[in-house]
C-alpha cells in the first residue's frame, strides 16, 4: 500500500518536473522567436543595428526608425495577442466543454467585425487605434448577448446552448456585415485588410491601449484553472464537490471575452490559434488546466510570432498577413496531431 | 434652358410621327452593333454609364450600381432626381422594376479583360432579356471614354452644343492646358500613385488605370513599380520598404477619404521625402466619367504640381 | 424478460403518437411552404394580378400568352422560387446528415469545411482564373467534393471517428478561409466584389436550367439517402453496438457522407454557399418533432421554407436595395433558432 502510494507520488512529481522543464523550453523558444521577430523583416537590417536601435536610438537612421516604429510594436502586440488567444481558447473550451469552442464560434469575432465594419462604413473611421475600441466594444456586446441568450431557459447556459447561441448570433451579425460590405465597396476595400488578421501597421499606441485588458484577462484566466478542472468532471460532479457552476463559467467566460476581445481589437480576427493551440497543449500535458493554461499561453505566441516572421520574408517586398500564415502553418500540424494522437475529448 | 426644349423636340420627332422614326444603331465596345427601329428613349444605365451620360443631357430612367448610390464616387454631384435606382449591390438588380420600366436600351461599359459589361455576368444575364445592351469600351484613356459617351449621347439625341455642356467641356480644355503647362514647367518632377493600407503600401502601375495613362500621355512622369504579383496592377510594398521609390509628388487614391488617414498614420509614411514635405495630392482612381469631374480633379493635381519641389528625388 | 400485452399497447401508443406528430409537423411545414411559394409568385415590383399569375402558369396549356407578364412569372419568379425550394432542401439534408453522423449540431457542412472548400475554389476561379458564371459553379462543385474527400482521407485511421472528422474539418476550414482572405487582399476591388457576392449566395440569376440540374441531382441523391438511412438506425446506437448488429458501419457512413456532400455541392454550385440553412434546419426540425423521429423530411421542408422566406425578405425588405438571399438566411434562420433557444425550457435538447 505505502509502496503504491510512494510510486504514485513519484509519478506525479516526475510529471511535474517533466512539464516544468517543458515550460522552460517553451520560454526559451519564445525568447528566440522574439529576437527573430526584431531582426527579420521585408528589409534586411543587420542584428547589430537592431541592437543599436534598441539601446542607442538615432532618429535620423531609417533602419532605427523601422526597428523602433514598426518591428518592436508589432512584436509586442504579437506576444500579447498570441498569449491572449491561446489562453482564451483554452479557457473557453474548458468552460463550455466543447472542443470546437473558440472566439469565432462564440460570436466574439463577428461582434468585433461588425463594430469595425459599422465604424468604417457609417462613420468613416480609418485609424487602427479607433478600430481597437470598436472591436473591443463589439466583441464584448456580442459575447454578452450570446451569454444572455444561452442563459435563458431552465438549465442556464449549458455548453451546447452557448455554442448554438454563439453560432446563431454570429450568423445574424455576418448577415449585417455582408449587407454592408455588398452595398459599400469602399468599406469592403478597407475591411478586407483588417479582416485577415495582421500585426502589420500596429503601433505602440495600440499595444498600450490593449495592455491593461490583456493583463486583467490573463490574471483572471490563470486564476480559473482549478475551476475549469472542476467543470471538466461534468456539471454534476462539480456541483457535488461544492463548486458554483454558474459562477465558474461566468468567470471563465469573462476572462475569455476580455482576452479574445482585446486580441481581435489589436490584430483583427485570427481564427485558428485559439482553437487549436489548447488541443496541442492538452496532448502534451494531459488533462489538468493547471498545466494546459500556461502551455497554451506560451505556445500560442510562438506560433503567432513565428508565423508573422515567416509572413514577412516569404513574399518580398510585400508581406503575407499573420492570419494566413498561422492557418497554413498551424492547420497541417493540427491535422497531423489529430491523426497521430487520440486527442482527449472534453 | 435649351436642353429640355431639344429633348422635347427629339421626343416629338421620334414619337409623334412614327413615320419619321429613324432606325438607330450603335457600335458597342464589344464589337457588336445594336440596331433599333427608333432612337431609344427609355434607357437603363450602369452607374458609370449614367455618370458619363447625365452631364451630356441624357437622363436614364433607371440606374443600377454595384454599391449604395451615395457611395458611388462617379455619381457624386449629379442630379439623380426622378431616376429609379434598381441595384445597389454587386450582382443584384431588381429585374421586376426594370421590366416595369419597359426599357428600350441598356447602356453599360464593356470590360475587355472580363469580356463582360459593367455589373458582371449575372446582372447582364438578368437585364439582357429586356432590351439590348451596349456602350463604350473601357480602355487606355478616360478622355477617349468621355468622347465615346459624347458620340453615344449625340446619337441618342443630346444637344452637345447646349451652353452648360459646352461650357463644361471648355473648362476641361482649360484645365488640361494648365496641367500640361505645369508638367512642362517641371520636367524633372516624378509622381507616384498609391493606395495605402494598414498592412502595406500599394503602388499603382500606370497601365492599370485609364486616368494614369492619360496623365502619362500628357507628359507627367509616373513611377512605374516592379509589378511582380497582383495581376499587373500594383506592387505591394511592406511599410518597411516604403522608401523604395522616391517620387516628388505622391497621389493617394481618393475613392475613400479613409485611405489618406491610413497613410498618414503609418510611422514610415514619411520615409518618402515627398510625404515628409507634404507633397501629397489626390488620385481620382478609376471613377472619372465626365468633363466636370475631370476638370476639378486635374485642377487639384495642377495646383499640387505647381507647388511641388521637383528636386526632392535624387 | 417477458413482454406483457400492456407493454405492447403502450409501445404502440407511443409510436402512434410519434407518427402523428411527424405527419402533423410535415403537413404544417408543407402548408407554410405553399403559402410562401404563392407569395413568391405574387409579390414583386412588376404588378401582376393573382389572376394573371394563374393564367401565366397555365399558359403552356392554354396558349393564352401575355409577353410581359409571362416573362415576369415564368422566367423570373417561378425559376427563382423553385430554385430556392430545391436548394434550401438540399442544404438542409446535407446539414442534417452530417449532424446526425457526427452527433454534433455544429458539424454542418458550412462549419466543418465543405462550404469553405467550395468557396475557396470559387474565389480562386473568380480572382485568379478570371472565370464567371457556370465555370465558377463547376469549380465550386469540384472544390466541395475534393475538400470532403480530403477531410475523409485525413480522418481515416482504421476507420473514421466523428471527433476526428470534425476537428480535421475545422482545420481545413481555417486553411481554406485563409486562402479566401488572402485572395481578397490580392485582387482588384471589383473582383473582390464579384467574389463576395458569390460567397454570400444569391438567387438573382436563377435560371430554369439551374433548377433542372439541381432537381436531377436530388432525384438520384434522395433515394440513395433513404436506402442508406436504414443502416443508420442501427448506427445511432453507437459504433460498437452497430458493428455487433452486423451493420456495415463504414460503408453506411461513407455512403451517407458522399450523399451529403453531393447535396451540399450541387446546391452550392447552383446558388452559392448560402449560409446557415444547412446548420439550422436539422435542429429546428428536431425541436418541432420533440423527439418523434429523426426528421429528415421535416428538415428538408424547414430548409426550403427558410430559403424561400429569406429570399422574399431579401427582395422586399428595403425598397431600393435588393439584397442577395444569403444576407437574410443567416438572420432568418438565426432568429428562429434564438427563439427556439429562448422558448424551449429543455433547450439543451435542441439537437
Amino acid at each position: 500500500m505505502t509502496r503504491l502510494m510512494a510510486e504514485a507520488i513519484n509519478i506525479r512529481t516526475h510529471k511535474a518536473v517533466r512539464l516544468t522543464i517543458g515550460l522552460l523550453v517553451l520560454g526559451a523558444a519564445l525568447l528566440a522567436i522574439t529576437m527573430l521577430s526584431l531582426t527579420t523583416g521585408a528589409r534586411a537590417i543587420p542584428p547589430e543595428h537592431v541592437w543599436a536601435a534598441l539601446t542607442a536610438f538615432d532618429p535620423s537612421s531609417t533602419e532605427h526608425r523601422i526597428v523602433l516604429d514598426l518591428r518592436l510594436p508589432r512584436t509586442i502586440v504579437g506576444l500579447m495577442v498570441g498569449a491572449a488567444l491561446g489562453l482564451s481558447g483554452a479557457v473557453l473550451q474548458g468552460a463550455t466543454r466543447n472542443p470546437l469552442a473558440d472566439p469565432t464560434i462564440l460570436g466574439i469575432n463577428a461582434g468585433a467585425s461588425l463594430a469595425v465594419v459599422l465604424g468604417v462604413g457609417l462613420m468613416g473611421v480609418s485609424q487602427l487605434s479607433i478600430y481597437v475600441w470598436l472591436a473591443f466594444a463589439g466583441a464584448g456586446v456580442a459575447m454578452l448577448v450570446v451569454y444572455a441568450v444561452a442563459s435563458l431557459g431552465r438549465e442556464g447556459a449549458t455548453p451546447i446552448k452557448l455554442a448554438l447561441a454563439g453560432a446563431a448570433i454570429t450568423a445574424v451579425l455576418h448577415s449585417i456585415i455582408n449587407a454592408i460590405l455588398l452595398t459599400s465597396p469602399r468599406t469592403l476595400d478597407e475591411v478586407r485588410f483588417w479582416q485577415v488578421g495582421s500585426l502589420s501597421g500596429r503601433t505602440i499606441d495600440i499595444a498600450i491601449q490593449v495592455a491593461p485588458f490583456m493583463v486583467l484577462g490573463m490574471v483572471l484566466a490563470l486564476a480559473t484553472a482549478r475551476l475549469l478542472d472542476g467543470l471538466s468532471m461534468g456539471d454534476d460532479v462539480a456541483r457535488a464537490l461544492g463548486q458554483r457552476i454558474g459562477l465558474s463559467r461566468g468567470m471563465a467566460g469573462l476572462a475569455a471575452v476580455i482576452l479574445a476581445g482585446a486580441s481581435t481589437a489589436a490584430a483583427g480576427p485570427i481564427a485558428f490559434v485559439g482553437l487549436t493551440v489548447p488541443h496541442v497543449a492538452r496532448a502534451i500535458t494531459g488533462p489538468g488546466y493547471r498545466w494546459i493554461l500556461p502551455y497554451s499561453m506560451l505556445m500560442a505566441p510562438i506560433l503567432l510570432l513565428g508565423a508573422d516572421v515567416l509572413g514577412r520574408i516569404i513574399a518580398p517586398p510585400g508581406e503575407v498577413q499573420v492570419g494566413i500564415v498561422t492557418a497554413f502553418l498551424g492547420a497541417p500540424f493540427f491535422i497531423a496531431l489529430v491523426r497521430r494522437r487520440k486527442l482527449a475529448a472534453l | 434652358m435649351f436642353r429640355p426644349l431639344a429633348l422635347a423636340l427629339t421626343l416629338l420627332a421620334t414619337t409623334a410621327w412614327p413615320g419619321y422614326a429613324q432606325a438607330w444603331d450603335y457600335l458597342g465596345g464589344d464589337g457588336e452593333t445594336v440596331t433599333l427601329d427608333a432612337v431609344p428613349l427609355r434607357i437603363i444605365a450602369s452607374q458609370d454609364a449614367a455618370a458619363g451620360l447625365i452631364p451630356l443631357g441624357i437622363r436614364p430612367v433607371a440606374i443600377y450600381a454595384d454599391s449604395a448610390v451615395s457611395d458611388a464616387k462617379a455619381l457624386q454631384g449629379l442630379d439623380l432626381s426622378g431616376i429609379e435606382i434598381i441595384g445597389q449591390a454587386w450582382g443584384e438588380v431588381d429585374i421586376e422594376k426594370a421590366a416595369a420600366l419597359e426599357p428600350d436600351l441598356i447602356v453599360a461599359e464593356y470590360w475587355p479583360l472580363e469580356t463582360t459589361w459593367s455589373g458582371g455576368n449575372d446582372v447582364v444575364a438578368a437585364l439582357s432579356p429586356l432590351a439590348p445592351i451596349t456602350g463604350p469600351k473601357q480602355g487606355a484613356s478616360i478622355l477617349t471614354l468621355i468622347e465615346d459617351y459624347e458620340a453615344l449621347a449625340a446619337s441618342l439625341g443630346a444637344d452637345l452644343t447646349a451652353s452648360d455642356i459646352a461650357a463644361s467641356k471648355a473648362t476641361f480644355s482649360a484645365s488640361l492646358e494648365a496641367f500640361k503647362a505645369a508638367v512642362a514647367a517641371k520636367p524633372g518632377l516624378t509622381a507616384m500613385a498609391v493606395w495605402a493600407g494598414a498592412d502595406a503600401l500599394y503602388v499603382a502601375a500606370t497601365a492599370g488605370s485609364s486616368e494614369l495613362m492619360d496623365f502619362a500621355g500628357w507628359g507627367l512622369k509616373l513611377i512605374d513599380p516592379e509589378v511582380a504579383d497582383d495581376r499587373g496592377y500594383w506592387e505591394t510594398l511592406s511599410w518597411e520598404n516604403a522608401d523604395k521609390y522616391q517620387p516628388d509628388l505622391i497621389m493617394v487614391d481618393n475613392r475613400a477619404d479613409a485611405t489618406m488617414g491610413t497613410a498618414l498614420a503609418q510611422p514610415t509614411w514619411t520615409l518618402m521625402k515627398a510625404a515628409e514635405a507634404g507633397q501629397v495630392t489626390d488620385w481620382p482612381a478609376f471613377w472619372l466619367r465626365n468633363y466636370g469631374a475631370y476638370a476639378s480633379e486635374l485642377d487639384k493635381l495642377t495646383a499640387a504640381i505647381n507647388a511641388a519641389d521637383a528636386g526632392l528625388a535624387p | 424478460m417477458t413482454t406483457t400485452t400492456a407493454d405492447i399497447t403502450r409501445i404502440v401508443a407511443v409510436r402512434r403518437a410519434a407518427a402523428t406528430r411527424r405527419q402533423g409537423v410535415a403537413a404544417g411545414l408543407i402548408l407554410a411552404l405553399l403559402a410562401a411559394f404563392a407569395m413568391a409568385l405574387y409579390l414583386g415590383d412588376y404588378p401582376v394580378a393573382a389572376q394573371g399569375i394563374i393564367q401565366s402558369l397555365l399558359s403552356p396549356l392554354t396558349g393564352l400568352a401575355d409577353r410581359g407578364v409571362d416573362f415576369i412569372v415564368l422566367q423570373v419568379r417561378l425559376p427563382r422560387a423553385v430554385l430556392a425550394i430545391l436548394a434550401g432542401a438540399s442544404f438542409a439534408l446535407a446539414g442534417i446528415i452530417f449532424q446526425t453522423l457526427l452527433r454534433n449540431p455544429l458539424a454542418s457542412p458550412d462549419i466543418i469545411g465543405i462550404a469553405h472548400g467550395a468557396s475557396a475554389s470559387a474565389v480562386f476561379c473568380i480572382i485568379i482564373l478570371g472565370w464567371s458564371g457556370l465555370a465558377v459553379s463547376l469549380g465550386a462543385f469540384a472544390g466541395a467534393v475534393l475538400t470532403a474527400l480530403t477531410i475523409y482521407l485525413l480522418a481515416w485511421r482504421n476507420g473514421v471517428t466523428a471527433f476526428r472528422v470534425v476537428l480535421i474539418g475545422i482545420g481545413m476550414a481555417a486553411m481554406l478561409a485563409a486562402v479566401i482572405s488572402y485572395l481578397f487582399t490580392r485582387a482588384r476591388l471589383n473582383e473582390v466584389q464579384q467574389a463576395m457576392a458569390w460567397l454570400v449566395g444569391s438567387l438573382n440569376a436563377a435560371r430554369p436550367a439551374d433548377s433542372i440540374v439541381l432537381g436531377g441531382a436530388m432525384l438520384v441523391l434522395v433515394p440513395l439517402m433513404i436506402a442508406l438511412l436504414r443502416g443508420l438506425d442501427a448506427m445511432e446506437l453507437g459504433d460498437d453496438t452497430a458493428r455487433a448488429l452486423g451493420a456495415k458501419v463504414e460503408t453506411t457512413r461513407l455512403g451517407l457522407m458522399l450523399v451529403a456532400v453531393g447535396f451540399a455541392a450541387f446546391a452550392t454550385a447552383a446558388v452559392g454557399p448560402v449560409g446557415f440553412v444547412a446548420f439550422v434546419s436539422g435542429p429546428l426540425a428536431r425541436s418541432l418533432l420533440k423527439g418523434a423521429g429523426r426528421g429528415f423530411l421535416q428538415a428538408a421542408l424547414v430548409g426550403a421554407l427558410v430559403m424561400l422566406v429569406s429570399d422574399l425578405v431579401a427582395q422586399h425588405l428595403l425598397p431600393t436595395v435588393q439584397l442577395p438571399v444569403g444576407v437574410v438566411t443567416g438572420a432568418c434562420g438565426a432568429l428562429f433558432l434564438l427563439w427556439l433557444l429562448m422558448a424551449s425550457g429543455r433547450s439543451g435538447r435542441v439537437n
